[in-house]
């Protein structure tokens, strides 16, 4: 990808009082900062070497030294603060305050309240975006990022949706993130001997435990049945299925002609596509394979035969 | 070649922040590096240049010289204009905001927020590593509209898009604000053929976003909040309902609830929920587990739903 003259200018604009601040800082660190090759860095900084003043003799250029792949600055000429940011820039800083304001706890969030105010009040910004989230934070967040950060063991009590059960499990948290409506934890799970995804919100006990403790673990395998390629008919207005879904999507038809959409998926845990196809109430159907018309049909029944 | 282009555009920026008073196109001409060519090719180097650094953000004052230059325009860029000026900042603040850069992993506004987190560094405010937060953001349903949008509501620009939805595909619209709400990205603006404020899922934009060429063609109301916008089914209201639930079953359900009584081989929990499907479909997943008592409605929906898949 060749990158124009005008790119350039502008990272050679930043990087001079970048470096300014980060004296001796090594080329390979730099490129990452910068998101660029070393070869890259190493050709821009060859580049703003040469640059100056008018006269152009060695005390009007930029002054800088760079030896055994670090680099050290002494004389950034006009460069020694950094340009004013952008409205992208501004956008995409504000916004992700605003995210991570939705994820934190209350001292977190009224700290970052009022950097956004200090942010916004010197930089006269209009932000465009909007980030709504009413978030729980889990109050067990704080020990599963502590455990993460020292790779230690915990005991949860988790309650499964699946199987609708109550575990108690020993886990070693990997990551925790938020994906649309819920916060998610992936771990491997000491327990089932495998990794597992958990949803913050039913974790109900949570406590540090030491190594030492762990017992051997009980192979439970595999907890659901997974069915291949099952084809489903969305119609138009239910397709927040979709939306809600991209990652068991395998791929959308367009039926021309019609307001339906031919969806196949990857591979899906069978129960929970049953209970899925049951919440869109007739929205969607099923193609194939024909054993889950019967079975998402039955369970229907069962529902409604409660009441009669 | 691109080379020359980069080296001539920061030694003009360099000289027009060096200097206190204004350059004059000859002046840049014959003194900053980079100028070569008849005296023609030079003028629209420059020309091209100062447009160039323009859309860079970067401010050229263009002022008169003193009584000898009279009729010659002269140069310089302000150094107010051009540097980052924020309050001071904490190195703890500065933490929070490298922290939160760093969500945006791989959708489009990360190389933005990184550029902008570089500046900041670039103060001289020491660096803390107070957090040792884990937590990620993972956008599901990134967006390719967003740099769009912003602009286009920030030059109050109409925008035209076609949108996938069972009426009308295409739309024409004042947009107002861009809203991100349960994992998802929104536009809400005026739609100019319903003649309302509408709020549409940037997921089925299924069009680039065409803006139009003009400015300032719309004013934002004072009162709007775009919050006011969100589909109403979703507006937090508590329902409260009665449901009963089978002894060692529909756990998360129990947890989140309250128990009030024993109901023959039930037991009957007081739930809140806020939007009535939701609350259905997670009540589906305990299928015979559980019967709701009240509100009528809910058991009702619950019946007409089941009912539109065995149809």
């Amino acid at each position: 990808m060749t990158e124009s003259a005008l790119e350039r200018t502008a990272r050679a604009l930043d990087l001079v009082p970048y470096l300014l601040e980060h004296q001796g800082i090594s080329i390979a660190e730099l490129a990452s900062v910068f998101g660029v090759t070393e070869k890259q860095i190493n050709q821009d900084l060859v580049l703003i070497h040469m640059c100056g003043l008018p006269g152009y003799t060695p005390l009007e250029l930029i002054d800088m030294y760079y030896e055994d792949g670090y680099v050290t600055v002494s004389d950034p000429q006009s460069f020694n603060r950094p340009r004013k940011m952008g409205r992208s820039e501004m956008t995409s800083i504000l916004v992700s305050l605003d995210l991570l304001k939705t994820m934190r706890s209350d001292d977190i969030r009224h700290e970052i309240e009022s950097l956004q105010k200090k942010l916004l009040s010197s930089l006269q910004f209009e932000n465009p975006f909007v980030v709504v989230q009413e978030h729980e934070a889990s109050p067990y967040l704080h020990e599963l990022e502590m455990a993460i950060a020292k790779s230690s063991a915990l005991r949860i009590v988790y309650l499964s949706g699946n199987k609708d059960e109550r575990t108690d499990r020993t886990i070693f948290p990997l990551e925790i993130y938020r994906a649309n409506q819920a916060t998610y934890l992936s771990a491997w799970c000491n327990t089932s001997n495998g990794d597992r995804t958990f949803r913050l919100d039913r974790i109900i006990e949570c406590e540090v435990i030491q190594k030492a403790e762990i017992s051997q673990s009980k192979d439970r395998g595999n907890i659901f049945t997974e069915l291949q390629g099952a084809l489903l008919l969305v119609d138009k207005s239910s397709r927040n299925f979709i939306d809600d879904n991209r990652s068991i999507i395998d791929n959308i038809e367009d039926i021309v002609g019609s307001e339906q959409l031919l969806v196949k998926l990857n591979p899906v845990d069978e129960d929970w596509l049953v209970r899925s196809i049951l919440g869109f109430g007739g929205g969607i159907s099923v193609k194939e394979p024909i054993e889950l018309i019967s079975k998402v049909h039955s369970r229907a029944k069962a529902i409604r035969k409660v009441y009669e | 070649m691109a080379d020359n282009k980069t080296e001539r555009l920061i030694n003009l920026t360099l000289a027009l922040l060096a200097t206190k008073r204004y350059l004059t196109k000859s002046e840049i001409l014959e003194n900053v590096a980079g100028y070569k060519g008849t005296q023609e090719a030079k003028e629209r180097m420059f020309e091209r240049d100062k447009d160039d650094l323009r859309s860079l953000g970067i401010e050229i004052e263009v002022g008169d010289l003193d009584v000898f230059f009279e009729d010659e325009p002269g140069y310089r860029i302000p150094q107010k204009s051009y540097e980052l000026v924020v309050p001071e900042l904490t190195g703890r603040e500065l933490a929070l905001i490298s922290i939160a850069s760093n969500f945006w992993n791989d959708s489009i506004l990360a190389p933005s927020a990184q550029s902008g987190i570089r500046k900041l560094q670039s103060l001289g405010i020491p660096a803390v590593v107070d957090f040792d937060f884990r937590m990620k953001y993972r956008f599901e349903n990134p967006s390719q509209n967003l740099e769009v949008l912003s602009t286009a509501i920030n030059q109050r620009s109409k925008v035209t898009f076609s949108y996938d939805s069972t009426t009308l595909k295409v739309r024409h619209l004042e947009p107002y604000r861009v809203l991100f709400w349960n994992g998802f990205w929104y536009l809400i603006g005026r739609d100019l053929d319903r003649k309302e404020i509408r709020i549409f899922k940037l997921s089925r934009f299924v069009s680039a976003i065409q803006i139009s060429k003009k400015k300032d063609e719309f004013e934002i109301p004072d009162n709007f909040q775009a919050t006011d916008y969100l589909p109403k089914s979703d507006v937090a209201i508590l329902h409260r309902a009665k449901i009963n639930i089978r002894k060692d079953s529909a756990l998360i359900l129990r947890n989140r609830g309250v128990f009030l009584e024993q109901d023959g081989e039930y037991e009957t929990f007081e739930l809140t929920y806020e939007n009535e499907l939701s609350f259905l479909r997670e009540l589906i997943w305990y299928e015979s587990n559980i019967m709701i008592v009240e509100p009528v409605s809910l058991k009702d929906a619950l019946i007409t739903l089941m009912g539109g898949v065995t149809k």
